[in-house]
């Protein structure tokens, strides 16, 4: 990373005395200044009755300085109609992610039924299926969406992050399992075939060279790694797939192998680029 | 023909305006209203007569809200035509025989006359049709003129004039968006941030008819922070005043869901884009900033907006920023185009003319439509009493403008030959 120019450092001073730490992470002061506003923000919205403002202040920012991402500092991300809680451990949403979400439910709008069953696997905070709980429980009277994902920590907070929905979200409509995918069924309960009507995924995707080359360093530093590189697969299982050359895809391949078997109306899966897409794809 | 604006003195503006000796006589005898004006209030005021005596035999809610439109015209028009007689009266006993009451004549008759010429004024306000946007509330968008560093400091400084203006007023104000430039310059800016663009929402109903009057671009002349020679710049900021909807959103959403309305788009001539950093995205990087960018493809105008953390908060304002942008620009060409079709009426407000100058060096802040300087700049940067002065001169050359604009039309209707002769 090129080395800033003290000059900024000190341009930063006249927005704010914090500026300058700010700065560290965020590079530019534009960002800078708009960090600074969102922290100030969220202490304002969230008042504590234990720690005085600017001892607050201080500290997010001391954690932000070292490059902790501002969602795990500020512990949530907004995530089209929802604010989703963020933790250290689990992967945090990503606005490409929250784009097709929202595009996926208007598209389910208009599914001329009753009821709707989706599925996501890999959920890690569970914000695809709850987002699509959240835009279609009005439309759709049955409405079932189902989250997979096999870190204990992404569970948990998946769970936590569907009482924003009400007692009606977390009691019915949208359910929480862990399991790997690699397990039978990805330990979910048996669907008939054509059941689901959609089967979704953003699974860990990026190869290890990519993870050292093109990842930016919070994310490299401080997402849990299990959440983008897919190399915790036995050799085994790569090679059953057919993924040696690409061990990358290999959660695709799996992903496919369960289609076979389910047979969802549609699916959706998010891919690292063209390239990967052409593979998985075609 | 007229010489374009300023127009020095307020009070009496139409006087600027072909005043030629044989107006004046004509005026004399119509309390200083040009007797255009005075027509077009009379035939008003019988309108009115006319639609409440049709009212009492029976009430139609349409016309009623005619009659009460027009309303203010005939009360207006009462109260000139009362001022008027006890002047006329007063103008008689200046004969009398009686010598004191020829002296108190003398002392009231003087202001008697400045009432009149103040009801005349209310008069002309009441003719004057009210923009159709004046009762909205607005958003206010400053950005810097062409040009460096300098500008991009002093859009920043008017920016916060109008947000602590507004503080200080109590309007319900929010800044909706603040964008600053990552400029390379030097490190003292006394304060002042390189502005790239902001937009303050002022959510006050009528805010649109306050602020319109500060559309335009704005000048300074100081010497920069940066400057290290001591000679003095000239800049500018440009600001637009752009109509906006009560936050509650009923009637907006109506609004913009008819096809005649100003505020009216359809989304397919609308792109947008999510904007990120180049290279990859997705799982590779967290960037918190989710930019969006929408394109009305029509007209080219395009609006980002990446102030808040939410996408679906920054696509919200982006609409709204985006609607207020097209509802001005559709406004503003009628209006264009009905000045271009008012013969003999050159009004300089197009938006490459300089509205105000702020001169530092001389505390100074001039209007030039009304042509008032006003002293104490630091006041009036800070958004002070002094400002508020400020942006009344500017309104009230407005609604003078706009009886000018009244004016035009009614001496269109009467014939040449009158015109010419008019008055003895
Ligand atoms: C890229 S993250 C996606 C998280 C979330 N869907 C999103 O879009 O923000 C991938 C997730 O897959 C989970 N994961 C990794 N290996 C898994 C496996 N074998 N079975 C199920 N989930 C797995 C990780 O814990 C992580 O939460």
């Amino acid at each position: 990373m090129p080395r800033l120019p003290p000059s900024l450092f000190w341009r930063a001073h006249q927005i704010s005395p914090h500026a300058p730490n700010l700065l560290l992470a965020c590079r530019d002061l534009p960002s800078t200044a708009l960090e600074l506003r969102w922290i100030k923000d969220h202490i304002t919205t969230t008042p504590s009755t234990t720690t005085p403002p600017f001892l607050r202040l201080a500290h997010l920012i001391r954690l932000r300085a070292r490059g902790l991402p501002l969602q795990y500092v500020l512990g949530t991300q907004p995530f089209g109609t929802l604010t989703i809680r963020c933790r250290r451990g689990v992967l945090i949403p990503r606005p490409e992610t929250e784009s097709y979400t929202l595009e996926l439910a208007d598209v389910l709008f208009r599914t001329p039924t009753r009821s709707l069953t989706v599925v996501d696997l890999c959920t890690g905070t569970g914000c695809i299926p709850l987002q699509l709980f959240a835009s279609l429980r009005a439309r759709f009277p049955s409405l079932a969406a189902h989250g997979v994902d096999v870190a204990p920590g992404a569970v948990a907070l998946a769970r936590e992050n569907a009482r924003q929905l009400g007692p009606l979200g977390a009691a019915q409509g949208v359910t929480f399992h862990r399991a790997s995918i690699f397990s039978p069924a990805a330990g979910l309960p048996p669907f008939p075939a054509g059941e689901i009507d959609l089967l979704t995924a953003n699974p860990p995707y990026i190869s290890r060279g990519a993870f050292a080359r093109s990842t930016a360093r919070s994310v490299r530093n401080h997402e849990p790694r299990l959440a983008l590189v897919p190399d915790g697969v036995p050799a085994s299982v790569v090679a059953a797939l057919g993924c040696e050359a690409f061990p990358e895809d290999v959660f695709y391949a799996r992903i496919l192998e369960l289609c076979r078997g389910w047979r969802p109306k549609r699916v959706f899966l998010e891919v690292a680029d063209g390239e990967q897409a052409g593979r998985v794809f075609l | 023909m007229i010489t374009a604006a300023p127009w020095v003195c307020r009070s009496c503006a139409w006087s600027l305006r072909r005043a030629s000796a044989s107006q004046f006589m004509r005026r004399a005898s119509t309390g200083g209203l040009p007797p255009a004006l005075l027509a077009r209030a009379r035939k008003v005021a019988a309108e009115h007569d006319q639609l409440s005596a049709q009212l009492e035999a029976n009430y139609d809610p349409k016309v009623a809200r005619r009659a009460g439109e027009i309303s203010r015209v005939a009360t207006a028009l009462n109260v000139f035509e009362k001022t008027k007689a006890s002047l006329a009266e007063l103008d008689g006993l200046l004969n009398s025989d009686d010598a004191e009451l020829r002296d108190l004549a003398r002392d009231d008759i003087e202001s008697a006359t400045a009432e009149l010429t103040e009801v005349g004024r209310q008069l002309s306000v009441a003719l004057t049709p009210k923009h159709p946007f004046a009762h909205m509330p607005c958003l206010l968008e400053v950005r810097p003129g062409p040009g460096g560093l300098e500008g991009r400091l002093f859009a920043d400084a008017v920016f916060s004039m109008y947000k602590t203006y507004c503080e200080n007023m109590g309007y319900r104000a929010r800044v909706v968006k603040y964008e600053t430039a990552d400029e390379e310059g030097m490190g003292r800016t006394g304060g002042e941030l390189a502005l790239q663009e902001a937009v303050l929402e002022v959510q006050d109903e009528g805010a649109y008819g306050l602020f319109r009057g500060e559309a335009g671009v704005h000048r300074v002349q100081r010497i920069p922070v940066t400057e290290k020679t001591g000679r003095v710049h000239t800049s500018v900021a440009v600001v637009w005043v752009l109509p906006s909807f009560p936050t509650d959103g009923t009637e907006a959403e109506s609004d913009w869901e008819n096809p005649e309305s100003d505020f009216y788009i359809d989304p397919a001539e609308v792109r947008t884009e999510t904007m990120r950093a180049r290279g990859a995205g997705g799982q590779h990087v967290n960037k918190t900033e989710s930019a969006i960018r929408l394109t009305h493809i029509p007209t080219g105008t395009t609006v980002s907006m990446q102030d808040s953390r939410s996408q679906s908060t920054n696509r919200k304002w982006a609409w709204m920023l985006l609607r207020s942008r097209i509802a001005q620009q559709r406004r503003e060409v009628r209006e264009e185009h009905a000045r271009s079709i008012r013969k003999g009426l050159i009004l300089n407000n197009s938006r490459g003319d300089k509205i105000r100058t702020y001169n530092y060096q001389q505390d100074r802040c001039t209007d030039h439509r009304s042509g008032q300087d006003f002293h104490n700049l630091t006041n009036v940067l800070e958004g002070g009493e002094v400002f508020g002065k400020v942006i009344k001169s500017a309104e009230s050359w407005l609604v003078e403008r706009d009886i000018q604009e009244i004016l035009a039309d009614e001496e269109e209707v009467v014939p040449s030959g009158n015109k010419k002769n008019g008055g003895k």
